[in-house]
């Protein structure tokens, strides 16, 4: 079977089952370079030079629905305002861009953006830090169109434990159990990517809806802590959840990860936070990747995460995750958001079938969903809204 | 039918001369009109023209109020507060607007999230008391409400901190239902007036259709809107200073640049501003009326918030005294149509209109504080 009829059949299978990618960081891209002036970066056209994201790339590579993040840092003094912002801005584009992106709130204005043609566009706020410990400001974005919380970002939030960070409570504690209760009773899907592995678990036991992971991929194939371990993997069956793999080299490729490690120790060593990007800091930066060159992902790197997830988690409960915009490299053949074909071509060559491959881009993602809806739904007829707060659950 | 069958009931048997009297009196004057008498019966009149125009009450602090209580039902009656929804419907209520406004405490950092918990309540409480109270947002949607029997809850005004500063949480805030901001308590409208954000937050107000409140403002501020605003202006809390020297009571000139305007000055039902008794507010409205015009005034019940209120009016059940009293000093009916429901009415729907154009030829604003005011 040669690569071009892979490419071929994909694309095929692509326009009748596109990809329902997890996370795209668009909106914080828009708001650092160009402070959401958004015809200062007008995706209509090609926006290869600052974006991994524009419209013909996005339909170039068979994007059928996309979970916008409205992601802001968690540093920030008052995360919600920012948050609000972020939330203007994806309105703001599918008011710009009504024939490519169509606003979608379920499961049925996915499947209705499909049979138009267009891109259904959805909302997913990456962090904890953006309720600000409140229920009513969850229930705020949800009324805005907000269908996804990360749990966490990075850092840990004072109810819940992030994968990055020093463990404090242990996962989840009591008012995050009561977040996951009321996102349960909104019908807003509990993400856990960044989220620590004790997190997972307990989101786990406590959701009564099924869970994604907008972000992430397999710990056993690459030991990161922002993949996810295969006992976590194991138990996405019974509770009807999707996986989303990702694609950033750090967390996928082994050797990403190792040589990661090393220039982070390298900037360190320097004196350099080993995030800083001031130029003396980038001059370091650069000396170390003269002398070791940066290791690349590819399809294949991606490929064999989901030949593991499949194993593990099964073919229901994967799904795809790129993090385009949110991540500085990308792998080889993955660049931007016109590369899913070729993971797809890739995973046909590998004799996924066109069913399996219609449950992974589009079939998985939208079911989840739509079963938190119906979930939502039974546990709005008997709950009122939770107006618990941390003082009183976590004392 | 219940009552047709009523009727048949009464109609006279054989053995009933009781009933053949009664029969007699109805056949003797079967259109025997009430005698028509002006000075006992403004309360029946206002009762009745409240039945068809009933009142849109600028302001209420019900939301903040309804935090502070473990538990309440507003469909039954609530004596801790002063509104609920018999009170409204005797008062013959037929929309109000639930004030967003957070305490002094509240109003720095953290009043964007905490705005949006407020916005969240107000869905809550109108979601748990769907015989009495339905949201709406435009001048159809509260006509719909009023023709459902319900009473219309619109969202605002909101105070200016709730914007972080951010043309962008305007958009959000906006999108989550809300119709009125104050333009008081942020550094673009202080004190010294507009700066050029503020001006811009303006134009960005009357894209979306959200409605200018200016009680409260500095009168650089009032002025400097009255000019830049394309869409009618109102004060939410505002009575007539040259009765009673309040701060946010309106000097005569700025209710007559009110009118001219075709803003809405909407006098509260505090006696702070208005004074103790239901005579002085009727004092207000004639003065109101008489400046800014009959299009231009509208009732504020100001209940919930804080404040006394004039002896006869504790709550929305003394509208109906207080309209008969401005029918006893010969107000037409025309013009207690236009204070009670029309005038707010014709502002909401004159806020809409504008917005629409506005939208033609406008793209959803940029502009960032630090670029304009520095």
């Amino acid at each position: 079977m040669s690569a071009v009829s892979s490419l071929e059949r994909t694309r095929a299978l692509l326009r009748e089952f596109p990809v329902v990618d997890g996370h795209n960081d668009l909106p914080w891209a828009l708001r650092e370079q160009v402070r959401y002036d958004l015809a200062a970066r007008d995706i209509a056209g090609p926006q290869d030079a600052h974006l991994h994201t524009d419209i013909p790339r996005l339909r170039e590579g068979g994007v059928g629905a996309q979970f916008w993040s409205v992601y802001v840092r968690a540093d920030l003094p008052d995360p919600v305002p920012a948050t609000l912002e972020q939330i203007d801005c994806v309105r703001q584009l599918l008011d710009r861009y009504p024939a490519d992106l169509a606003p979608a709130l379920t499961a049925a204005d996915m499947e209705a953006a499909r049979a138009e043609g267009r891109i259904a566009s959805l909302m997913g706020a990456e962090g904890g830090h953006s309720i600000a410990d409140s229920l009513g400001t969850l229930r705020g974005l949800y009324a805005l169109g907000v269908r996804y919380l990360t749990l966490t970002h990075n850092d840990n939030v004072a109810w819940a434990d992030s994968a990055t960070d020093e463990p404090r409570v242990g996962g989840l504690s009591a008012f995050g159990r009561e977040v996951v209760a009321e996102m349960n009773r909104l019908g807003m899907l509990v993400d856990l990517s960044h989220v620590a592995a004790t997190t997972m678990r307990d989101a786990l036991d406590a959701s009564a809806a099924p869970v994604i992971f907008s972000h992430s991929s397999a710990r056993a194939v690459c030991d990161h802590p922002r993949n996810i371990p295969d006992d976590v993997l194991e138990r996405l069956p019974a509770n009807g959840g999707v996986a989303m793999v990702t694609f950033v080299p750090k967390f996928v490729l082994q050797a990403a990860v190792d040589w990661t490690a090393a220039a982070d120790e390298n900037m360190r060593a320097h004196g350099f936070h080993h995030l800083d990007t001031t130029a003396e800091a980038m001059k370091v930066h650069r000396a170390f990747e003269e002398r070791n060159p940066r290791p690349v992902a590819t399809a294949a790197t991606v490929a064999d995460h989901l030949d593991h997830m499949r194993e593990a988690a099964g073919i229901d409960h994967l799904g795809i995750g790129g993090d385009y915009d949110g991540t500085a490299f990308t792998p080889d053949g993955l660049n931007d958001v016109s590369g899913y074909p070729n993971l797809i071509a890739e995973l046909l060559d590998r004799g996924w079938s066109r069913a399996d491959l219609a449950k992974l881009t589009w079939q998985n993602a939208v079911r989840v969903l739509g079963a938190a809806e119906d979930v939502a739904r039974d546990l709005r007829a008997t709950r009122a809204p939770s107006n618990a707060t941390i003082e009183q659950l976590d004392g | 039918m219940a009552d047709l069958q009523d009727d048949l009931h009464a109609t006279p048997g054989v053995d009933g001369l009781d009933d053949l009297d009664e029969l007699g009196e109805l056949v003797e004057d079967p259109f025997a009109a009430t005698p028509y008498t002006p000075d006992a019966a403004p309360l029946e009149r206002a009762r009745a023209l409240l039945a068809a125009h009933p009142v849109a009450d600028g302001y209420c602090g019900l939301p903040w109020a309804l935090r502070r209580l473990p538990w309440y039902d507003l469909e039954l009656g609530e004596s801790d507060l002063d509104t609920d929804v018999p009170r409204l419907r005797e008062g013959g209520v037929g929309a109000v607007f639930w004030s967003l406004h957070l305490p002094e405490g509240l109003a720095g950092d953290r009043a964007v999230g905490a705005t949006l918990e407020q916005l969240d309540l107000v869905r809550t409480v109108v979601a748990a008391h769907p015989e009495g109270l339905r949201l709406a947002h435009t001048a159809g949607e509260v006509a719909d409400v009023r023709y459902c029997g319900r009473v219309a809850v619109l969202l605002g005004p909101a105070g200016a901190g709730a914007l972080g500063d951010s043309l962008g949480i305007l958009r959000s805030l906006h999108a989550l239902g809300l119709r009125v901001l104050t333009l008081s308590g942020a550094s673009w409208a202080s004190e010294a007036g507009l700066t050029r954000f503020g001006e811009e937050v303006i134009r960005e107000m009357n894209r979306l259709g959200v409605i200018a409140d200016l009680s409260g403002a500095s009168e650089q501020t009032v002025r400097r809107a009255l000019a830049a605003s394309r869409a009618p202006v109102l004060c939410a809390r505002s009575a007539a200073r040259a009765l009673r020297p309040h701060p946010a009571n309106l000097p005569d000139d700025l209710l007559a640049g009110l009118g001219a305007a075709k803003g809405l000055c909407l006098v509260p039902m505090t006696a702070e501003q208005t004074g103790p008794s239901l005579r002085d507010v009727a004092d207000h409205l004639d003065h109101v009326r008489a400046l800014a015009g009959p299009e231009c005034v509208g009732l504020s019940g100001t209940y919930d918030a804080g404040t006394a209120h004039p002896r006869e009016l504790p709550d929305a059940t003394g509208y109906p005294h207080l309209i008969a009293e401005l029918l006893r000093r010969g107000w037409p009916e025309s013009d207690v149509a236009l204070l009670t429901w029309g005038n707010i009415q014709r502002v909401l729907r004159t806020a809409d209109f504008t917005a629409r154009a506005a939208r033609q030829r406008r793209a959803p604003s940029t502009a960032r504080i630090a670029e304009l005011d520095g």
